[in-house]
Formats: structure tokens, C-alpha cells, sequence
């Protein structure tokens, strides 16, 4: 059965594979740990999943000789070779594999580095079965989202247009770099704001509607220097919503014409450390909603289910004062806080949630 | 409503774009001006209560805003609360000038004095 995201034309969608037994190698130098996840997970799955585990990098590699895997969870703390290199090994040598990694002692540094080697999801060893079961849960959502010819880009359903918001929202300074086999692009953002793009010979607007006319490819996220001039003036709301309608008409091209994705990934996640400006602004936390407060992605919310709540409130709020007076379409929700300042955002079938704040600042 | 109070929302009035203004009082009490005829005094009102009951949301999520601007198409909605519990609403058209100065607006209320 196919569940298609709804909204807009998307380029990922829920797959359940009933039929077919998913096919899970867990690497942990944990042995107690190994057998009871290995028990737990074969019950919860109702023995759709076949639980494969390996006690050392090396032993699971010998596996993957011969065996094919749906999704490989990987301990980060392992002797010899850790988590961190075992995975950028599986990252090289198994691109399309999903990858989870596990830590009984979490730290942003290990987080970062773990998504940056190809893990899409970070995960605390929990303490309770409770907190397995949530695990089980995390793991079975990311193994069965299957992504659709589309952009490879930081976590799961998350698409090119989602990472250039949260960067405009977040007045954040980078530079996004978008690459298919045959156009290398990048677009600047500075300050939140889009300010050039370049892609072949073509610059400035139509350079960044070519860059997000693309179906297939990576982007990765690199940190923001001066580009050579500045193209583009509009503001970002509208580049996107350009792109959109573009994007839009140009769906339904045969997708033969299409360049294939790159075979190779690019750092798919959203390095922290590359989203804080030189003023001394971090980001403190994002979040990505889809329709029926679908969360999409999440970065360091405490709690993602309430700040979904909380989106659903204002979007709610929004649609009832909108019937008191014609304020037009309802765009955004700007809250200044004592040391920072948070947006939400609607459109296109999304709400993004990012809060920004200036350096040892709380919300 | 304090004297100097209802002389700083009148000011306001002089913003061009400012649609309409308006003060919850610490006793619930709502007292609003309309600068502008699309922006009805009895609808702008409505609008204040609506916003403010909603004010606790943001608290009940660990979120203390100073101010809230509600952005939609073609108008803006300023909410700004003081330590002393009076509340700031204004309506404004977006791209006007009171748009561009809607933070030093929002600035002298929160540090109005109206101890005198």
C-alpha cells in the first residue's frame, strides 16, 4: 500500500511493505543490549523485521558480504573501529541503505558527526522499555519512508525548498551548493536573505528557478562566504513561491529527460554548527510540520509532538481572526523573545518552526 | 484608562498605515481605536480578545515573547505585553510606514512611564 504525502506535488511518499520481511543489522559491542532489542523489535514488528546483529564493526562487515540490508543501526561507541568511521565506511560502500546511529552517552559533537557519515537518524540508548519501544517506532518510520527521485538532502521527506526556508527564517548566512550529474549550482543566503545564485553560465534568479527546477541530484550545506557579486533582490517568500509555480508546470516533463540522482551523497545533514552567524546567533531549534501535523523533521526541539501542537494553535487562531477582518492569507508568526526571536511559518502545506538566539541566550 | 496612555495610542493614530490600536487593561478591560474605516473598532476588538486569550499558549510552551507580529498578506497585528500586565495591540497595513517603524512603537510602550 502507498500512502502519497499530500499537499503539493512531493517528491517523497510512505511505503509499507506488508509482503516483505525488512531485513535490520544492528551493530553493538553489547551483547545484553543486542539480544533483548533483537526480542523486543522481532515481537513489536510482528516478525516483519529479521533482526541480524554483529558484536564489531568487522563482524558486521563480513555480513554485509553477503546480505542485504533495509536498514543497518549502528553503535557509536564500539571499540577498535568506533560508530563514527564504521559509518562513513557504510556511508561509501552502501549509499542506499538507511542508517541509524545509537549512544548511551549523547553529545552534540557525536550527533553532528554521526549525521554528516550518513546516519539519518541519532539516537539515546534508552533506560526502559518504554523508551525501546520508541526507538522501534523511530526505526520503523525511517525504514519505511522511501525516498522518490528527488533531491538527497539532510534528513528523510525534508526537500530543497524546506532547507532554504529555515535558513531565510533563521536570518541565517550560508551557502547552499546543489549538484546533479550534469549542473553544479550554489545559492548564497545571507542574513536570511537570497542574495546570488549561480548555476553554469546562468546567474542571479533564473539561475536559482533552474536550481530548484531540478528533479534529481544532492545539495549540501557549506558555510557562508561573499560571493563575488550580488543578482538577486527579491525577497525569498516570492523566489520560492516562483520556484514553486515553475516547478509546478515543469512536473509533468517526461521524467526520461531527467538527469539521474548523483550516486554518491553529499552531507545530508544539517550540521548545527553551520547554521550559527558570525553575530553570535545560534539556532536553537527547528522543526518542519507537514499536513495533519505530520512531523517532517526536527532539530533539538524538547518536545517536537507540543511545538506541533502549539503550530496547529496558531494556525488555528490565524484562520479565526482572518474571518473577523480580510487580512489576506495568514504568511507568519514573529515572536520576539527576551534573547532571540522564533518564527513560525505556513505555506505550502508546511509549517516550519525555527528559534534563533543571541549567544548564551534563553528562550 | 491612564491619561498618558490614551494620549501615547492616539499619537499612534499619526503612523501612516496604522489601521487600529488597542489596550487590554490589567482589569480585562479591552479600550481600542480604529484609525481607519476598514478596520471597524467592534472587529478590531474581537480581534485583541481573540489574541489575547491566546497569550498563555505561548507560556504553556516554554515561549516568553515580548511581542508577537501576526503576518498576513496584507496587514499586520502587533501584540506587546508590559510587566504591569497592559497589553499592546495594533493593526497596521503591511509596507507602510508604520510597518517600518512598528519596533519603535512597540519599544516606547513597553517603556512608557505612566507613573505620573
Amino acid at each position: 500500500m502507498k500512502v502519497a504525502a499530500t499537499g503539493r506535488k512531493t517528491q517523497f511518499e510512505k511505503v509499507t511493505t506488508p509482503a516483505k520481511q525488512l531485513q535490520i543489522l544492528i551493530v553493538d559491542d553489547e551483547t545484553t543490549f543486542l539480544e533483548t532489542v533483537r526480542a523486543l523489535f522481532t515481537a513489536w514488528s510482528k516478525n516483519n523485521w529479521n533482526i541480524v546483529s554483529a558484536n564489531s564493526a568487522d563482524q558486521a562487515l563480513e555480513i554485509l558480504k553477503t546480505h542485504q540490508f533495509d536498514l543497518i543501526v549502528v553503535d557509536v561507541n564500539m571499540p577498535v573501529l568506533d560508530g563514527i568511521q564504521f559509518l562513513r565506511i557504510l556511508d561509501r560502500r552502501f549509499p542506499d541503505v538507511k542508517k541509524a546511529a545509537i549512544t548511551g552517552y549523547a553529545s552534540e559533537e557525536k550527533r553532528s558527526a554521526c549525521l554528516a557519515n550518513g546516519a539519518e537518524l541519532f539516537i539515546e540508548k534508552p533506560r526502559s522499555a518504554e523508551g525501546l519501544k520508541s526507538i522501534f517506532v523511530m526505526l520503523e518510520e525511517l525504514v519505511t519512508w522511501k525516498q522518490q527521485a528527488g533531491f538527497q538532502g539532510m534528513l528523510r521527506q525534508v526537500g530543497l525548498q524546506d532547507v532554504i526556508q529555515m535558513e531565510c527564517l533563521g536570518r541565517n548566512s550560508s551557502i547552499l551548493e546543489i549538484r546533479n550529474r550534469q549542473l553544479t549550482g550554489r545559492i548564497y543566503i545571507e542574513d536570511g536573505r537570497i542574495i546570488h545564485a549561480d548555476a553554469g553560465d546562468v546567474k542571479g534568479e533564473p539561475a536559482f528557478q533552474k536550481l530548484l527546477s531540478l528533479h534529481g541530484g544532492s545539495f549540501q550545506l557549506l558555510h557562508f562566504e561573499p560571493p563575488n557579486e550580488h543578482s538577486i533582490e527579491g525577497q525569498w517568500e516570492f523566489l520560492l513561491m516562483e520556484a514553486a509555480r515553475v516547478r509546478d508546470e515543469t512536473a509533468g516533463e517526461s521524467p526520461a529527460t531527467e538527469p539521474e540522482a548523483e550516486p554518491e551523497f553529499s552531507a545530508r545533514a544539517l550540521p548545527p554548527d553551520m547554521t550559527a552567524s558570525e553575530n553570535s546567533v545560534r539556532l536553537a531549534e527547528t522543526l518542519i510540520g507537514g499536513s495533519q501535523g505530520r512531523i517532517l523533521y526536527e532539530w533539538q526541539c524538547a518536545d517536537a509532538t507540543a511545538r506541533v501542537a502549539l503550530l496547529t494553535e496558531i494556525e488555528r487562531l490565524a484562520a479565526r481572526i482572518g474571518r473577523v477582518l480580510p487580512l489576506g492569507k495568514f504568511d507568519r508568526l514573529e515572536i520576539q523573545l527576551p534573547a532571540g526571536r522564533a518564527v513560525a511559518q505556513f505555506k505550502l502545506n508546511r509549517m516550519v518552526f525555527v528559534q534563533v538566539l543571541t549567544e548564551g541566550g534563553n528562550p | 484608562m491612564n491619561e498618558k496612555l490614551r494620549q501615547w495610542l492616539e499619537g499612534c493614530a499619526l503612523a501612516p498605515g496604522l489601521l487600529g490600536g488597542g489596550v487590554r487593561l490589567p482589569d480585562g478591560n479591552i479600550v481600542g481605536h480604529s484609525f481607519n474605516e476598514n478596520c471597524p473598532l467592534d472587529r478590531f476588538e474581537e480581534i485583541l480578545r481573540c489574541l489575547v486569550d491566546s497569550q498563555p499558549a505561548f507560556s504553556n510552551h516554554g515561549l516568553k515573547p515580548r511581542w508577537l507580529t501576526w503576518i498576513f498578506e496584507k496587514t499586520q497585528i502587533r501584540l506587546a505585553q508590559r510587566a504591569d500586565g497592559l497589553l499592546l495591540g495594533l493593526a497596521l497595513q503591511s509596507n507602510s510606514p508604520a510597518a517600518d517603524n512598528l519596533d519603535l512603537l512597540t519599544e516606547e510602550f513597553l517603556n512608557l512611564d505612566l507613573t505620573h
